[in-house]
């Protein structure tokens, strides 16, 4: 059980050609589509799917190797298996318009090249073409409803849900097939420093020596409750000895308005072991590219997965894991990883289950500061029938991620005990660059227009 | 949304609380994170709730039952009609909603720029 483990379904997926010569006869004759953006009802850019097919193709997302066909995207969401059983939890689908199919006059059989921002990109080999169902029953397929999933799911999702947009707005056509980037782009900054993919990180931790990796997921910059349950989580998963290190995976794409922007949540992760809160030793920060789905439970399998691969033992789940407004129980994941979730066909744990993670769930409740015990301290978990007492007697102070927000955008300063000073400077850093601190429609277009990465 | 009562908090720095110290509900100011910040608490009701996050797309209810990234806009608005009505209750909102667009007209120059500190 020591890191890295074996790749998630065995194998590490790796479909990238880096020999030039070999890239220009894969593509050779063939036709070229455009890669394009999901756009939600306002027109802001919601999805761009060049960040799956990269994740695909490097393997983040192992053992899937390319986006999938109509049965296996039904077997996604009738008990979030793929067709070759292994648990996957989200549809990877390849949409275009009709029209746009018709001219480009692909079929079943061809392989198509695919283009980003007009530069070549990658190979599509096209297994089937498929019309996708009504893309409002498609979405709610993907995330439960209150009827169905009553066991995590407390409110119908809707537009507002980020995750459900992005199915709901899915152009009617699909593309299923393998991918192979024939083009490997190069990362801007800051970008540049944190991409690791899979291969790499396996080697990464090997030459660190370490053996207990603990993942932990974000989409936010780091608060000292972060921090906490980062640190806490390591012994955890040490067991009979402190674990070695925190791998740090950024999800790196399109996000909700509010949340902060990439730059800042991964170079303020980052802050935390160029400070010193972290031995680099003990510390790396990473990021998958990934537009996130906001779904919670099941995102919290995709994470296992992308960490399973990345090279990690075990994953840290916290309240509210992934999660966007009160759709979901508060420990809607933690049901998930330690009783399974058997509405959304998950009978068993995903570590327990045949085909399932061999990474290993910690899972945890807040930390929270304590004025009277002077120090961060556990307040407990409960869902269901389970309830965890709270390691102090007194009444800790919460920290929520958006009321620290909310503290932010009126000028002031977050107090030392609630975030390091030295990520507060981040947050300020990239306020500056984009006139705001956190994710705006301008910021997305932005985005959009700029990727993270160049293509020659 | 799940039904009760929601709440937004008001930071309050010097200035606003010497505006509001001899108000009654100026006890009920909580004071945070070893007296860095306080806030006063503003209980919001279902369809006030409602009515605000339709009115403001970023807006959401958070773990605790919330309403955050509220505009700051909407938050300065909010604390001025509690100092006006001397209330932290529905005649606060109710005079915030009386310029709603003015400040929804604000709040979008605000999602696009607000001055970095």
């Amino acid at each position: 059980m020591y890191a890295p483990l074996e790749p998630h379904g065995g194998r590490l997926v790796y479909n990238v050609v880096e020999d030039k010569d070999k890239a220009a006869n894969m593509a050779a004759g063939l036709t070229k589509l455009e890669v394009e953006p999901t756009l939600g009802p306002d027109g802001a850019p919601i999805r761009n799917p060049y960040r799956e097919v990269m994740s695909i193709a490097y393997g983040f997302f192992s053992p899937v190797e390319g986006f999938m066909t109509r049965n296996e995207v039904e077997s996604i969401v009738k008990e979030r298996r793929l067709l070759s059983g292994w648990l996957f939890p989200f549809p990877l689908i390849f949409d275009i318009d009709e029209e746009k199919l018709k001219a480009a006059g692909v079929k079943e059989g061809d392989s198509v090249f695919l283009t980003l921002k007009g530069r070549p990109f990658a190979v599509m080999k096209i297994e089937e073409v498929w019309k996708l169902p009504d893309r409002k029953e498609l979405a709610d397929a993907v995330f439960g409803t209150p009827e169905k999933n009553g066991e995590v799911v407390k409110r119908r999702f809707d537009e507002k849900h980020p995750g459900w947009l992005i199915y709901r707005m899915m152009r009617p056509v699909a593309l299923a097939g393998k991918v192979t980037v024939i083009n490997p782009p190069s990362f801007k900054e800051p970008y540049s420093r944190f991409w690791m993919p899979p291969h790499k990180s396996r080697e990464y931790v090997r030459q660190r020596g370490w053996k207990i990796v603990v993942a932990h997921q974000t989409r936010n910059v780091p608060h000292i409750g972060h921090e906490m349950l980062m640190k806490r989580a390591m012994f955890v998963a040490g067991g009979d000895r402190p674990g070695d290190a925190v791998l740090v995976n950024a999800i790196i794409g399109a996000k909700r308005p509010g949340d902060y922007v990439d730059e800042a949540i991964l170079e303020g992760h980052e802050a935390l072991n160029k400070a010193g809160y972290f031995h680099p030793n003990r510390h790396v920060v990473t990021m998958t590219l990934w537009d996130m789905r906001y779904g919670n439970p099941l995102e919290s399998i995709l994470h296992g997965i992308i960490r399973q691969n990345l090279g990690a033992t075990h994953h840290m789940f916290g309240r509210d894991h992934a999660a966007t407004g009160d759709y979901y129980d508060p420990y809607a994941t933690q049901y998930l990883w330690t009783r399974g979730l058997p509405s959304y066909g998950i009978n068993e744990p995903p570590h327990v289950t045949d085909k399932g993670l061999r990474i290993r769930p910690v899972n945890l409740g807040e930390f929270a500061y304590c004025p009277v015990c002077g120090e961060y301290t556990y307040l407990g978990i409960s869902y269901g029938d389970y309830k965890e007492a709270p390691l102090c007697g007194h009444t800790p102070e919460r920290i929520s991620g958006s009321f620290l927000r909310g503290v932010i955008i009126e000028g002031l300063r977050p107090p030392k005990v609630v975030m390091r000073p030295e990520v507060y400077d981040v947050i300020v850093k990239w306020w500056r660059v984009y006139g705001y601190p956190y994710v705006t429609d301008k910021y997305l277009k932005i985005k959009e227009q700029e990727l993270e990465v160049e293509l020659q | 949304m799940s039904s009760g009562v929601y709440k937004i908090g008001l930071l309050i720095d010097e200035k606003r609380y010497e505006a509001i110290k001899n108000l009654p509900f100026a006890s009920k100011m909580k004071s945070m994170f070893g007296g860095e910040i306080r806030m006063l608490e503003v209980e919001v009701d279902e369809d006030t709730a409602k009515k605000i996050l339709a009115a403001f797309p970023s807006a959401r209810v958070d773990a605790r039952g919330f309403l955050e990234d509220l505009p700051v806009a909407f938050k300065s608005a909010l604390f001025e009609a509690v100092v006006e009505t001397k209330s932290v209750g529905k005649e606060a909102f109710e005079k915030v909603f009386q310029k709603i667009d003015q400040i929804k007209e604000a709040a979008k120059k605000e999602k696009e720029y607000v001055p970095p500190p």
